[in-house]
This record gives C-alpha cells, sequence and structure tokens, in this order.
C-alpha cells in the first residue's frame, strides 16, 4: 500500500537568518521533526513555494501545515498561504517570548540561554498544535453510518529520527485533460497506486470515490464535477491497463 | 530589516545563504554567511534572509535589486540563487557548498543544528571563497573600512 500520508503535518519554519528569532523557528523545527513528533511530521523550505515546482507548491494543500515565524512578519504563515495553502496553525516566536516571559534572546549563530528556552517552549507547543490536529483528523465523517467515527492513529514512532526536508521530492503530480483544458492533479498518482491497490477495478462507483479523494488534495469546480469523474475514470481505466501489462 | 536600515546599506554586498533546515550543507550555507557579514566583511556585506524575499518584503527585495548578491545555495535546488533572480537582483557570483565541499574533501560536514568540527571548517573556506568575490566587487584597500578584523581568518 503506498504511503498517502494523510496524517503527517507539514511544519514550514521561516528559518529568518538576520535575526535570533528566525534560528529559534529553525531549530524549534528540528525539535520536533526529529525528536518530539518525528512519525507525524514532514517539512519544506519556505523558498521552494516559489522556487521548486508545482509539486512544492502544493505541499500545504496536501499537508496541513503548522508555520512556525520569528516575528510579526509572519514570512511563513503569509509565504505559505499565498504560494501554497492556507496553513492549519502557526506560532509567532515573539509573542511565545513574551507570553512566557522569557527573556531577552540573543545571538542568531549561538543562542543565548532565553534563546534556548524559546526553542524548548516553541518545539512543544508545536508538537501540541500537531497532537491537537492529529486528533480533529481522527474524526471522519463515515458515509456509511452517518456518524463520526475515531480512526485508530498509527503507531508512533518516538525513536530520534534525522529531519529530511522535502527539497526535490514535491508531492507527485499528474497533468489531466478536462473539458478540453490540462488541469494539474496534485497527488494523482498516489490515489491511483492506493485505488489499485485496493482491488478497485475502473467503473462508475469507483469515479466517485475517485473524485471525493482527489478533492480533499486539490479544488473541483462544483459544475465540472462529472467532466473530472469521467476524466479521472477515463485515466484511472488506462493506468490501470499500464500496470497489468507491466506485471 | 527596516527600510532606514536598508537605505544606509544600499552600497553593501547582499549574502543570501539557504534557509534549509533539513540538511547539513543548509547549515554550512548559514554559517559561512554569519563568517563573513558578521566576522570577515562585516562593513561590506549584508545578510539578507530568503524568507523575506519569499514574502516579497520591499526593503529586502530593494537589497538584492540595488546592490549585487553573492548566493550560497545547499542543495541543487538553488533556492537563493532563484529567489535573487526572481527579486530582480543581480547574482554577482553563486556558490554551491557541495561544490565547496569537492574543493575541500578533507573537511565532513555532519551536524545540521550543530556543525560538527569539520562543517566549521568547511563553512570557513566557504566563507574565505565568499571574500574574495566580495572584495572584487567593493574595491578598497582599506582592511579597516571593510570591517576586516585583524589577522584575518582563520580557515
Amino acid at each position: 500500500m503506498p504511503d498517502l500520508p494523510k496524517k503527517k503535518l507539514g511544519i514550514v519554519a521561516c528559518s529568518g537568518e538576520e535575526m535570533a528569532e528566525g534560528t529559534i523557528t529553525r531549530l524549534a523545527a528540528l525539535k520536533v521533526l526529529e525528536h518530539l513528533r518525528p512519525a507525524n511530521t514532514v517539512t519544506i523550505c519556505l523558498p521552494l513555494f516559489l522556487a521548486g515546482g508545482e509539486g512544492d507548491r502544493a505541499f500545504a494543500r496536501f499537508y496541513p501545515t503548522i508555520t512556525i515565524d520569528g516575528c510579526e512578519k509572519r514570512c511563513a504563515a503569509r509565504a505559505t498561504e499565498m504560494y501554497s495553502g492556507k496553513p492549519a496553525a502557526g506560532i509567532v516566536v515573539t509573542d511565545l517570548i513574551a507570553e512566557r516571559g522569557l527573556g531577552k534572546v540573543e545571538g542568531r549563530r549561538r543562542l543565548n540561554d532565553a534563546g534556548l528556552r524559546a526553542v524548548e517552549a516553541a518545539a512543544d507547543r508545536v508538537a501540541q498544535l500537531v497532537d491537537e490536529s492529529l486528533d480533529e483528523r481522527a474524526r471522519r465523517w463515515s458515509r456509511s453510518t452517518g456518524t463520526f467515527v475515531e480512526e485508530a492513529p498509527p503507531p508512533e514512532t518516538r525513536e530520534p529520527v534525522e529531519a529530511a526536508c522535502s527539497c526535490g521530492a514535491g508531492i507527485p503530480v499528474s497533468k489531466l485533460a478536462i473539458d478540453g483544458q490540462t488541469v494539474t492533479l496534485i497527488a494523482l498518482p498516489l490515489i491511483f497506486e492506493q485505488f489499485r491497490n485496493s482491488g478497485k477495478a475502473p467503473s462508475d462507483d469507483t469515479a466517485r470515490d475517485l473524485l471525493e479523494t482527489v478533492k480533499v488534495y486539490n479544488p473541483a469546480p462544483a459544475g465540472d464535477e462529472e467532466a473530472y469523474a469521467m476524466a479521472l475514470l477515463r485515466e484511472y481505466a488506462a493506468f490501470c491497463e499500464k500496470q497489468k501489462a507491466k506485471a | 530589516m527596516n527600510n532606514e536600515t536598508m537605505n544606509n546599506e544600499r552600497r553593501k554586498v547582499a549574502i543570501v545563504p539557504c534557509s534549509g533546515i533539513g540538511k547539513t550543507y543548509g547549515t554550512v550555507s548559514r554559517e559561512a554567511a554569519y563568517d563573513v557579514t558578521e566576522d570577515l566583511r562585516p562593513e561590506a556585506t549584508q545578510l539578507v534572509a530568503l524568507s523575506l524575499l519569499v514574502l516579497g518584503d520591499e526593503a529586502a527585495r530593494a537589497a538584492v535589486a540595488d546592490c549585487p548578491a553573492v548566493t550560497i545555495d545547499g542543495c541543487k535546488l538553488a533556492c537563493a540563487t532563484k529567489m535573487v533572480r526572481e527579486s530582480g537582483g543581480t547574482v554577482a557570483q553563486d556558490f554551491a557548498v557541495l561544490d565547496v565541499y569537492r574543493r575541500h574533501k578533507q573537511f565532513k560536514p555532519q551536524g545540521i543544528a550543530e556543525l560538527n568540527e569539520g562543517g566549521q571548517k568547511l563553512a570557513h573556506a566557504l566563507a574565505e571563497e565568499v571574500v574574495a568575490v566580495v572584495d572584487n566587487l567593493t574595491p578598497d584597500p582599506s582592511p579597516e573600512r571593510r570591517g576586516e578584523k585583524e589577522g584575518g581568518h582563520d580557515a
């Protein structure tokens, strides 16, 4: 089964090199990624929203994102919203320092004690936001029972891991011709793979399910849903044929 | 970075490092940038944060539009170089940490939050290469006016 990472959270730090608070965002993000919530978080470099490809710009639409900003300019939160998708939550380090009375942080290269305390506080706060977001996402609406259902949380890895950024490994995308227009759909290769591995044959029911899953990550204008479903079904049938030929 | 500060720094070379947090080379790029802007050529250079360029911050865009920029990229995606160009700036020289490592293979960098000794040395070697470019861009015979510390820098 391909790993369609619906349950991971994206962490985007401003990393502002010109100020100590930027260093705090970077170190706090690393702490969450490597030690506090390694199984549930991924990251991407903020500049990739502009310098990268469509897969990189899809990041915040694919992963609910928590931004860590150093100052009130909120570069990470605003740029993420502008170029990728609205963040699910965010913190501003200067606000956190004021709230907790952590003292004057100094040393963009080597943080002073107040700076190191701020790293701990920011990382803890972000880990808490990760947990809250995962709790919300664990409750899903079941169409079959008409109730909210609790999904079993994935086993969490508490072992430290080495943080890996998503540079060069953006969300896979596919281009589809829909009503004479070329539309880029993020995550489609993974969705197709997941459907095929679940044994779903191309059919009208599958087309509807495909559309629902695709809509998690992509906008599909209400009036165009039928055209989307037909195009998805056609593409999925071709995908299945191709996989069959490979086998 | 406010507008007034930026105006005062119009003549300075903009040093733009990678802002990556997931790879050692990103940390090396940042450490080299700090070496240049804090220790080696503080009077001739200014550090410009990539996040401000991504947001389109006016002062940061002006800093790279009005001054030559030296970019230091941590990986092949070259975000720093691309962002300076995207922001209307001129890249006088772009450095890739991997290329510098190939020239200094005795310095093996490790660590992200904290660089090992090899990483520190690689950053210093990179900083010296950046300084050579900065000096060409801002010819000034007086080391004091460039902000150079007595005895230079020990790479």
